[in-house]
């Protein structure tokens, strides 16, 4: 074995990416291996990129803070199956033993990142929330809730390499990008075929356009209080106002009143946006996991004791139904364009 | 072409009266089903409670080694008798009480039943939950054949049906055991608390040496706003049983909440000490049929009997229910066999189920107390006044120095008289012997 | 058709408490039951058998004695034969050493009765890793499918399925080789109410019991504690976000309370108002 790959500290981060578009997680990911990297001497950060024709994918790693990108190219790799890309990867894996492999907990990285943990033998962490290096000994504390976020667990894998973790989209803050980085392309030859692969994508029925909420700014959420799916045109009005999106929780997507693409909470989506407007929603922890990673809460709901008041940035207590027009009418008439700037 | 599901007998409900009817049919070797609809056996009980282990040691001779789950032995007992703002407490205490087993012992039912029910299917009977019977089944001349149930392929038959559903007595008017649902005025509701206590405490608050010993304290007056009804303080191992309970029309009448009335029990002064530092595990609350000997079912008819609550076996004045269940549980079980013996599930021979229900303290006590509850209604003086009178009299009789006796017991007189009147006691004790009498 | 489906006894999480003084969960109280996904993925396999007319379905679990409950409950719903797993030697096991145990019980069964597919629910909700089902397949060789929520056709006698997989972007219509592994969504099969023979045969019958020695030897090394590379490390209830002022309408008025609120939003510094909807949807 070259020396190379058996001192170097690596922190490798996998880039997912389907149909040419990179999955953001990747770059949020690679903002947390520099993080991390900066507790580990000696460290490296890079990317692994299994793909058919991505090689120009690999500048993005770089802007994101990879300084290699392991490019693994094979046209079986162009959809995802899991054996193609988990013998690609567990291959690499036990080449360069990394340190650490970080892998985005999207359905796909799910479907992998277990396969690869146990083709090389290793430990695996999922559904992070928080990662940090222990000072004393440099390994990966890598934090996750259990028992649907009533407690933590901070979980060590002491001897085994490389130490895995996933981590769900927008747990992490994404990186600014350096538009000027750049890095080293390793290509990684991997063979096989078509034939060898058990599994084939006959089609994909893509769902009508989901509306994204994981990634807006600005949440304007309706829970129980609303009282049925026609006040949810008001918060549409504040959220268009906000230039943010809808949301729901878990009770409101139960009823039928919204789709459960637009759900926030454990059993729904994770959303870190900048300001989080709670309308009619009492604040269940299950909700709360899914959204108390926001920087500014804003809860309205008749219930004094309401438990989203434990979190909010400030409550309110009264009807939305008076209080959202009255704040719609505030932002509307802060701006000439009809669009707020605050 | 799916065979028919057939048992010699099903018992509908693994409550006290249910297990004990199978218990006793499957050590006699009758293939017994018995249908619950709760989760576990016992998931749907809950009372005070004190157990009284007669019935159960009749049932189960050696039940003391198969290490039942109880509570504490009860070894010191008695009354409470409440004022707003004061108490006469009368307990006996006595080292007769200190056997093993025990007379009585508190339970909790979430424990004990689960136990109990394990017993009967160790003897072979067969318990199956969470399934709800819907419906008797009866064959063209209405004798009765078996159960529908909720679950599909559900029927299941069997020449003798034992009921013991509990207060909620559907099946019982569907086998026509009984006429209707029990109107509010002869059907209690009882809400409880268990509250956790750390040892230290229960122990010296309770005058407890340790677990060997445990107090029930029955609670009339105020507990009960002076209406008919009473309250209950019961030591569990770890804790209490507290709770209170009145007739379903009581409620509705002076628009009470069972819960709040609870709290206000909870917050009077001479109970709130004992509850200092508790924490509330468990809330609950259940519905006891007062419909007293009277209004009590017909208990057989063609290939059925009925057993328990669902019967309204209750003595609500000396806190039992379950001893008489699982006694007529037993007898229920006993006649079946019986039956089986003879190929005879008529009406006429299971009339001997009967028959041994009143030979016992069962029908006999119900019988003795008939008259309870509408004595009770009737003469609300005895909660409300007549606590009352008895805490304002203790109150001058003991804070009378430095003024003549002769006053304080002329002011006590008065006060009797003012509030009730000399004939009025006299009246309200000739009521009270003959309610007691029967 | 052989079926083998992997459960686990879980927690109901939705009514779990944590003792805010030690930091752990209080079990007490906290009815144990078969995790959610599990028993939809016991369905499955017994429509799969109803479809193909005929067939087996064996439930099997890695778990303390009182799973043998969650086994029985599975036998209700139609499974035929049921196997507690149990050995305080398993105790401690991380995802790494349960995928051991499992795909080498599954190794077991299959050597008796070879098995045409398998199937787990798609994660635990005490534990929620989704590990175990991808490391189970992995160590058996066979093809991994997780988030099925359908499987189209099932032909025995070619050997391949078609299978429904719920991505982000819709559903992947995707063609397998038999057997398989499939981790399972809800809607693949709805839990009906078991039909009460069932629950009479549930009743009387004795789920088996493998150690970790007997009827078969499981590798020491690769089991509980020494087969986990993942230890907890600490455990602990998450620091509460801190609440600020909550205010009243009724009390100050909706003017002066929308001032406030505004002035919170602005805290926000919700510039230009761009929403990144990312490249993925």
């Amino acid at each position: 074995m070259n020396a190379e790959q058996s001192t170097i500290p690596r922190i490798w981060v996998f880039v997912e990416q389907q149909e040419h578009q990179v999955h953001p997680v990747s770059w949020e990911l690679l903002g947390a291996a520099k993080r991390l990297s900066a507790d580990l001497p000696g460290s490296v950060v890079e990317a692994v990129l299994p793909g058919h024709q991505v090689a120009d994918l690999a500048p993005q790693a770089f802007q994101y803070g990879a300084s290699r990108v392991y490019l693994i190219d094979n046209p079986v790799l162009e959809i995802y199956r899991n054996l193609p890309y988990a013998v690609a990867v567990s291959q690499l894996v036990k080449e360069y033993r990394p340190e650490i492999f970080l892998i985005g907990a999207t359905t796909l990285g799910r479907d992998l990142a277990g396969s690869i943990a146990t083709r090389v033998s290793t430990g695996l962490t999922a559904d992070c929330t928080e990662l940090s290096i222990d000072p004393a000994n440099h390994i990966l504390a890598a934090t996750r809730p259990t028992f649907g976020g009533n407690l933590m667990a901070t979980i060590l894998c002491r001897r085994h390499r490389p130490q895995m973790a996933t981590v769900r989209p927008r747990v992490l803050p994404m990186p600014d990008p350096m538009p000027d980085a750049t890095g080293e392309v390793v290509s990684v030859p991997f063979d096989m075929r078509e034939e060898d692969v058990p599994v084939k994508r006959l089609r994909l029925i893509r769902a009508e356009e989901q509306p994204n909420i994981e990634y807006a700014e600005v949440i304007v959420a309706g829970g129980r209080g609303m009282g049925g799916p026609e006040g949810f045109a008001l918060l549409q009005e504040l959220a268009d106002a906000l230039g943010g999106m809808v949301a729901a929780s878990r009770p409101v997507v139960d009823a039928g009143w919204m789709d459960a693409s637009r759900q926030v909470g454990q059993t729904g989506k994770t959303v870190r946006p900048k300001l989080y407007i709670a309308a009619g929603i009492s604040g269940a922890v299950q909700h709360r996991v899914g959204m108390s990673g926001a920087d500014v809460i804003l809860a309205i709901n008749t219930d004094p004791n309401a438990p989203i008041f434990q979190i909010a940035t400030m409550g309110i207590v009264g009807d939305l139904y008076e209080v959202i027009p009255a704040l719609i009418r505030q932002v509307k008439g802060q701006s000439h364009d009809g669009q707020a700037h605050l | 072409m799916t065979d028919r599901l057939t048992f010699d007998a099903i018992v509908v409900g693994a409550g006290p009266a249910g297990v004990a009817a199978a218990l006793t049919m499957a050590r006699g070797g009758l293939n017994v089903i018995i249908i619950e609809r709760g989760r576990f056996a016992g998931a749907k009980n809950l009372f005070g409670g004190v157990f009284y282990t007669h019935a159960l040691a009749d049932v189960l001779p050696d039940y003391w080694e198969r290490k039942p789950p109880f509570e504490r032995p009860v070894t010191e007992q008695g009354y409470w008798m409440l004022s707003p703002d004061s108490a006469i407490r009368v307990m006996h205490k006595s080292e007769r009480y200190l056997k093993e087993p025990a007379d009585a012992y508190t339970v909790l039912r979430a424990r004990f039943d689960p136990w109990f029910a394990e017993q009967a299917a160790a003897a072979g009977a067969l318990l199956i939950t969470r399934t709800t019977v819907t419906q008797l089944l009866k064959d063209e001349r209405g004798r009765a054949i078996g159960v529908d149930t909720d679950r599909p392929e559900g029927k299941v038959y069997a020449p003798v049906v034992i009921i013991a559903e509990g207060v909620n007595n559907l099946l019982t008017q569907q086998a026509g055991l009984i006429a209707s649902d029990l109107p509010p005025k002869y059907v209690a509701l009882a809400v409880k608390e268990y509250i956790n206590l750390p040892a230290k405490d229960l122990q010296t608050r309770f005058g407890l040496s340790g677990p060997r010993e445990g107090v029930a304290i029955d609670v009339f007056g105020d507990v009960t706003l002076g209406l008919p009804g009473t309250g209950f303080i019961y030591t569990d191992q770890s804790g209490i049983s507290i709770g209170v309970g009145m007739l379903l029309d009581e409620f509705v009448t002076h628009r009470l909440r069972p819960y709040e009335v609870l709290e206000r029990f909870k917050r009077h002064p001479v109970v709130r000490p004992y509850l200092e530092g508790g924490e509330v595990r468990e809330y609950g609350a259940h519905l006891i049929p007062e419909m007293g000997y009277d209004r009590m079912p017909k208990l057989a008819s063609d290939g059925v009997m009925v057993a328990g609550d669902a019967a309204g076996m209750v003595d609500a004045l000396h806190r039992e229910g379950t001893n008489l269940a699982i006694t007529a549980g037993r007898m229920a079980g006993e006649t079946a066999l019986a039956a089986h013996q003879a190929g005879d599930f008529s009406a006429a021979f299971l009339s001997r189920y009967r028959r041994s229900l009143e030979g016992s303290f069962v029908l006999k006590d119900m019988k003795q107390y008939r008259r309870m509850t509408d004595f009770l209604e009737s003469s609300p003086q005895f909660m409300g006044t007549y606590v009352n009178l008895l805490n304002e009299a203790a109150l001058r009789y003991f804070t009378a120095h430095g003024i003549p006796k002769r006053t304080m017991e002329h002011d006590i007189l008065k006060m009797v008289r003012e509030r009730r009147s000399f004939t009025g006691v006299a009246w309200d004790m000739l009521k009270l012997m003959r309610a007691m009498r029967g | 058709m052989h079926a083998v489906v992997a459960i686990k006894q879980v927690p109901d999480t939705s009514n779990v408490r944590i003792d805010p003084e030690t930091g752990t969960l209080i079990r007490e109280g906290v009815p144990a039951i078969v995790n959610p996904y599990d028993l939809h993925a016991v369905e499955a396999a017994v429509q799969l058998k109803e479809r193909l007319g005929g067939g087996q379905v064996t439930v099997i679990t890695m778990g303390p004695p009182k799973a043998a409950e969650a086994l029985l409950e599975c036998v209700e719903q139609g499974a035929d034969r049921a196997i507690l797993i149990s050995d305080r030697k398993f105790g401690g096991a991380d995802t790494l050493a349960t995928s051991y145990v499992l795909a080498h019980a599954i190794e077991i069964i299959n050597a008796e009765s070879p098995v045409d597919i398998v199937l787990f629910g798609k994660q635990a909700i005490d534990g929620d890793t989704a590990q175990v089902g991808p490391g189970v397949a992995t160590r058996l060789n066979i093809p991994l499918i997780t988030y099925a929520v359908a499987i189209e056709e099932f032909d025995l006698a070619s050997r391949r399925a078609v299978v429904h997989r719920r991505v982000e972007q819709g559903i992947e219509v995707l063609e397998t080789t038999l057997p398989a592994l499939l981790t399972v969504e809800k809607e693949i099969a709805p839990v009906r109410h078991a039909p009460l023979p069932r629950l009479i045969a549930a009743a009387r019958y004795q789920p088996e019991t493998w150690t970790a020695t007997s009827p078969i030897p499981f590798d020491p090394q690769q089991i509980g504690l020494k087969g986990s590379p993942t230890v907890v490390g600490k455990a602990y209830t998450p620091a509460p976000r801190s609440g600020g002022d909550v205010l009243s309408v009724a009390d100050l008025g909706l003017d002066a309370v929308v001032a406030r609120a505004m002035a919170v939003i602005g805290q926000a510094h919700v510039r230009d108002l761009h929403s990144f909807t990312g490249a993925v949807s």
